[in-house]
């Protein structure tokens, strides 16, 4: 499986992989887009939108550095094991955890259950937002594309 | 081959036939159920309040079992577990060999012994989907509902009738709603939008006799204070126990709840329990990781089951949102801090400089850490100050070969 | 050989000259084009225009879950404090130049110094309403008009507005209150305005870009021509050689960037005189040429028929200046404004290129400032062509020769100016007018300002011109935006293929181009005397013509302020990446919306250029409508 490695020595705090993000996921619906569309959506980006929310964060550690926090798709998911709908899985083949929004209850087990407080809460309060490593875009998540210093990259484990 | 079965469909009864299937893909795995349907009990409501259908509140999809080469026998009751003759039977005197069994029978409403509540065709439970669906017959012929408890299973079935119009009242013996969960600015918050949708709460006040028509049916509550309440059912919300009988039934030790030890093993050979029936928790998260725990196990694969942190819930009703976890109860020599705008309200207990308890009410993104710092006692006493600021960044570490977090501290 | 061609692709950027971009992507040499690549990743906050570094509060960026800055600025306050400063400093930058041409006009005039066209003087003087006792005195006169309006303070109107103004135009200025305050005073007011914790007034501060823009397109633009046309002649209509061909490597060249032509003046004329050609022999060379590049360039090329000796033609824009270099056989680089690219220094060093500045304001880090004194002129002039000798000597023969004699063509048409052009038409507007009418020319449009390349070199801006010309549409330029489209043929008379059918035929009778080149972005000024002009003989308004302006690939802060002008004349323009607005709601929907309502204009962002084409088209087919043509 693929996971976005992360370096946070490299991380200067410069949010292009916040949102890149928010860019690849615009108005919460996956877009099908090359990178260079995303790039072009970033103008119309609404900054100043709830709805317009990135599934990683760029948190500084008071001492000068960054501390990225990007969704681990863990061996063993928190938010997967606490789900009561069957909105959140583990796909086997792929690694990643799947969010379903179209089963989910909305009942934030997933939120209070993984520990390193990836998932948050849509401002309707109807779904659950975390990484989908952006299975909409061919190119790989948004995010790595747009870090200007290699901090974050897509490996295999 | 070895021969699986699993008693109940819920999260640990399903969760061990996956793991089952997982591990041993050429073995037997067989799962007997009461519903025919598989369902989540978390999402009654939204059964109940007629958002989803039965096959919509299926958390596993509804080739479950054909996809997984699964045997379902569903609504079926078992009724005895020969453990010596490793049987078990169901219905009309069936039966089936096991080579392991897990019990997974989850938990049941409780009724207090008020007078005529017990035997009243019309006071249903909401645990299961056979529950919603008499509560969902019994509201086509009357709207006035009468709730009995304000925890989530009541407030839930409140959120899903008060959408279709009814008319409920909620009798709640503490003082303030889900008493377990809030405090009392919190169960203020959700008092408040519950009467907006047309809810009525009786706080502090119990239900003390009923008023029965002819075929038994209790026409009106009557109420601690003595008040008549009229309705035209009710809904048992007071608290669940765990099914124990087929236990007790079979010979094996149980209490409140099955006895299962760190294995969760029963005190009968091959015999395992999860979930609500081992009384070690009553939510979700827990009940799918004790199915795990269990079905590696009954696969031969030695797993510990460590003690399960039962403080925590969350809970969205009407888009308030609320995380609550630890002891919020326990202040006693604790330090108890509290910030609240208009938009947020959030308490953290701290006691002995581990944070023993955590509220918050309003956006509770990113909040998972507070139950990880809390269920594994980590020391914030130097973090008191940004305690409703804290993130996984104050305890970051990767693990450089995977690439996973792990925590620092 | 097993090539790999993305590795290739993936080196440059893309250009719309692929010759060039073939011969940039084999440079030994980085150059900007290189360095796309590695400035890929654009600051998501930068390009919305809501990072805000006025204080040291900051850098603050809004998010959904931050939308104030520390201070409390929204997001729409950050935006328009920024655009306003942008405004603020490319007016600035038009306002250095045209301040400077006119002190050299009036230091002309004073030491009696050749006057090239007295013509333009004259047209000048009556424009402005000066007289004087001879052609001189009339230069001072006219000089001291234009200065005095520079220097007057921000609370005091310029007195030449109304004079260098379309009537209607000054009338709906009026009822806006945006008839600019002294231009320098302008400039200085809205940098106070933009300060910290000073205006927070989103609509305000755009209101003042306005009257930036009228500044600027007054005096930056139309005013800075019509001086340089007394010192430096008129522009003639001709065909002309453009690209890397003119370099001749027999000679010593000198390649100029900048904008103020004037400044060169002497040095030109210096180059050409015996003793200084026979020191260029004596090191070896046939003699001096001078190449063009960037804007000042391209006004060299305008008036090229004035400067057949020493001027060989204009090699490319801004964003070739780095190859132009390379070829080896540039000696100097004499420079006084922008564009001269910081990454020129490098490519200088490699290949012993002595740089020289005339301005300070555009001082190299590695050029020798030899300011421009009207009085020193003669010895700092020697000084400059002896230091070019040394390093002629000290390079040729030491540094490998990359010329690219094959690139550009041997015919493009320059020369085209309000007057030029308006000569050509036989002396009148009519029969252009006409054409428009008859619908054999759709509209017009403004293909005008800077190059770019972080979304490829050029190749917005052909990919629009193209697109218009084939909707017979004539399409003008100024700019950058020329040297990108002349050297990729626009500008020959066979690009008349490209176009629609009826400005093909047009084009072929005429014995012109679909695409005309007014030459450098100050010219932008010329075009809207065109403009003005038809309007005029029309009698209608700016916005009522059937003309749309695109800055397609606009680059730096000087464009704003001109794009500011065209919005105050009320015209529709096109821009292919928005200037780091879109943070803003209010801002943008106040420049891409409301605007119309105010002065008639409007921006119009579009990255594409078939899709902007079609924009532009709709907007000019509605305004015929409105014209019933």
């Amino acid at each position: 499986m693929k996971r976005i490695f992360i370096d946070p020595a490299k991380c200067d705090g410069c949010k292009n992989c916040t949102l890149a993000c928010m860019a690849s996921h615009q108005d919460m619906t996956p877009r099908k887009g090359t990178l260079a569309e995303i790039r072009q959506a970033m103008y119309a980006l609404d900054l100043t939108d709830p709805n317009t929310q990135s599934r990683n964060r760029i948190i500084t550690d008071g001492q000068g550095g960054y501390k990225p926090i990007f969704c681990r798709h863990c061996d063993i998911p928190d938010c997967a094991g606490a789900c009561m709908s069957g909105a959140l899985e583990k796909n086997m083949e792929t690694g990643l955890v799947e969010y379903h929004s179209d089963k989910c209850a909305a009942c934030y087990m997933c939120v209070m259950n993984c520990r390193y407080g990836v998932p948050a809460i849509s401002p309707d309060r109807k779904r659950m937002i975390k990484c989908d490593f952006c299975a909409h875009l061919e190119e790989g998540p948004a995010c790595v594309r747009a870090c200007p210093k290699k901090a974050i990259e897509v490996r295999e484990v | 081959m070895e021969r699986f079965v699993i008693i109940g469909a819920g999260a640990a009864g399903i969760t061990a036939a996956q793991t089952l299937r997982a591990f041993r893909p050429n073995d037997v795995v067989t799962v007997i159920s009461i519903d025919d349907k598989i369902h989540s009990r978390c999402m009654l409501h939204k059964f109940l309040g007629h958002e989803r259908t039965a096959e919509g509140i299926n958390f596993v999809g509804a080739d479950f079992f054909e996809k997984n080469d699964i045997y379902h026998i569903p609504c079926q009751t078992v009724t005895k577990i020969d453990t010596a003759g490793k049987l078990v039977y169901y219905g009309d005197g069936y039966n089936t060999p096991y080579d392991k069994l897990l019990i997974a029978t989850g938990s049941g409403f409780f009724i207090p012994p008020i007078p005529h509540f017990r035997e009243a065709p019309n006071v249903f439970g909401f645990r299961d989907l056979s529950d919603a669906l008499k509560i969902d017959d019994a509201f086509a012929k009357g709207k006035r509902v009468f709730i009995v408890g304000s925890g989530l299973v009541g407030l839930d079935a409140a959120s899903a009738l008060c959408q279709r119009g009814a008319e409920i009242t909620i009798a709640e013996m503490a003082p303030r709603v889900m008493p377990l969960q809030t405090d009392d600015y919190a169960a203020s918050v959700y008092q408040k939008v519950f009467e907006d949708h047309g809810c009525r709460f009786l706080l502090g006040i119990g239900a003390a006799d009923a008023v029965v028509d002819g075929g038994g049916n209790i026409t009106e509550v009557i109420l601690s204070t003595g008040e008549h309440v009229p309705c035209d059912f009710i809904i048992m919300a007071a608290g669940v126990r765990p099914r124990i009988q087929i236990a007790l039934d079979s010979g094996i030790a149980a209490e409140r709840a099955i006895t299962v030890d760190d294995h969760l093993r029963t005190s009968a050979p091959d015999v395992y329990a999860a979930g609500d029936c081992t009384g070690l928790s009553g939510v979700w998260p827990d009940a799918m990781a004790q199915g795990k725990a269990a079905a590696e196990n009954m696969a031969g694969i030695d797993t510990v089951y460590e003690k399960p942190y039962p403080f925590k819930n969350t809970s969205n009703f009407f888009g308030v949102t609320m995380l609550s976890v630890g002891r919020m109860d326990l202040t006693e020599g604790a330090d108890v801090i509290v910030h609240k705008t208009p938009k947020e309200y959030k308490k953290a207990v701290i006691t002995n400089g581990k944070l023993t308890g955590y509220l918050s009410l309003g956006d509770i993104s990113n909040h998972g850490l507070y139950l990880h710092l809390i269920k594994n006692g980590i020391d914030v006493s130097e973090k008191k100050d940004q305690i409703f600021r804290l993130t996984f960044a104050d305890f970051y570490g990767i693990n450089e070969k995977n690439g996973e977090f792990v925590y620092t501290v | 050989m097993n090539t790999c061609t993305d590795c290739l692709n993936r080196n440059t950027c893309a250009s719309a000259d692929k010759p060039m971009e073939g011969y940039i992507r084999s440079l030994p040499l980085e150059t900007a084009h290189h360095r796309v690549a590695t400035q890929e990743t654009k600051c998501g906050f930068g390009l919305q225009g809501v990072c805000c570094r006025l204080c040291a509060n900051g850098p603050c960026r809004i998010t959904p879950s931050a939308p104030r800055g520390i201070c409390g600025a929204s997001a729409d306050t950050i935006v328009a404090r920024n655009f306003l400063r942008a405004v603020a400093a490319g007016s600035g930058c038009y306002i250095h130049v045209v301040e400077n041409t006119a002190r050299q006009l009036k230091n002309t005039g004073l030491h009696k110094d050749k006057i090239r066209s007295e013509k333009a003087l004259n047209h000048l003087a009556d424009l402005l309403g000066v007289t004087g006792t001879d052609k001189y005195d009339l230069c001072v006169k006219v000089a001291d008009a234009v200065l005095a309006d520079l220097y007057r303070p921000e609370y005091e109107g310029m007195e030449l507005v109304e004079k260098l103004a379309y009537a209607p135009r000054v009338k709906k200025w009026k009822e806006l209150g945006i008839m600019p305050g002294g231009a320098k005073g302008e400039v200085f007011n809205n940098i106070v305005k933009s300060s910290t914790n000073l205006s927070s007034d989103p609509v305000e501060m755009l209101v003042s870009c306005l009257r930036l823009g009228i500044s600027t397109g007054l005096y930056g633009l139309q005013l800075t021509n019509l001086l340089n046309d007394v010192v430096l002649g008129d522009p003639v209509i001709r065909p002309a050689p453009v690209g890397m061909n003119v370099i001749n490597p027999d000679y010593i060249n000198i390649l100029i960037t900048g904008h103020q032509h004037s400044l060169f003046t002497y040095i030109q004329d210096r180059l050409l005189d015996g003793d200084v050609v026979a020191k260029a022999k004596a090191a070896g060379a046939k003699g001096f040429k001078l190449v063009g590049c960037t804007c000042v360039g391209q006004d060299l090329q305008l008036r090229g028929e004035h400067y057949t000796e020493i001027f060989d033609g204009h090699a490319g824009n801004n964003y070739i200046s780095e190859a132009v270099l390379s070829c080896g056989a540039i000696d100097a680089v004499l420079s006084e404004f922008n564009c001269t690219l910081p990454g020129i220094e490098t490519i200088c060093d490699e290949l012993k290129i002595k740089q020289i500045c005339l301005d300070v304001v555009a001082k190299k880090a590695n050029a020798e400032y030899i300011p421009f004194h009207y009085e020193t002129r003669q010895a700092d002039g020697d000084r400059i062509i002896d230091a070019v000798i040394d390093a002629y000597k000290a390079r040729r023969g030491n540094v490998p020769m990359n010329l690219f004699p094959d690139h550009g063509n041997k015919n493009t048409l320059t020369g085209v100016s309000e007057g030029s052009l308006r000569a050509f038409l036989g002396g009148s507007w009519k029969p252009l007018i006409d054409l428009i009418v008859a619908g054999k020319i759709k509209g017009l449009a403004g293909v005008v300002g800077c190059s770019s390349v972080a979304y490829g070199h050029d190749t917005l801006t052909a990919e629009l011109a193209k697109e218009l010309i084939a909707k017979d549409i004539l399409v003008l330029t100024a700019g950058c935006s020329s040297g990108g489209l002349e050297n990729i043929g626009l500008m020959t008379p066979e690009a008349a293929e490209l176009a629609g059918p009826n400005l093909k035929a047009v084009c072929k009778e005429l014995g012109i181009p679909p695409v005309l080149n007014f030459g450098p972005c100050l010219a932008i000024g010329r075009l809207e005397i065109v403009a003005t002009e038809i309007a005029g003989e029309l009698g209608v308004d700016l916005p009522q013509l059937p003309l749309v302006l695109s800055a397609a690939q606009w680059l730096e802060e000087q464009a704003l302020a001109d794009g500011a002008f065209a919005l105050a004349l009320g015209l529709p323009l096109h821009l292919g990446v928005p200037p780091f607005i879109t943070g803003s709601k209010l801002v943008t929907k106040i420049l891409t919306e409301d605007m119309v309502g105010l002065t008639g204009g409007k921006v119009i962002v579009d990255p594409d250029g078939k899709s902007a084409a079609n924009q532009l088209e709709a907007i000019i087919e509605e305004k015929r409508k409105a014209l019933n043509i």
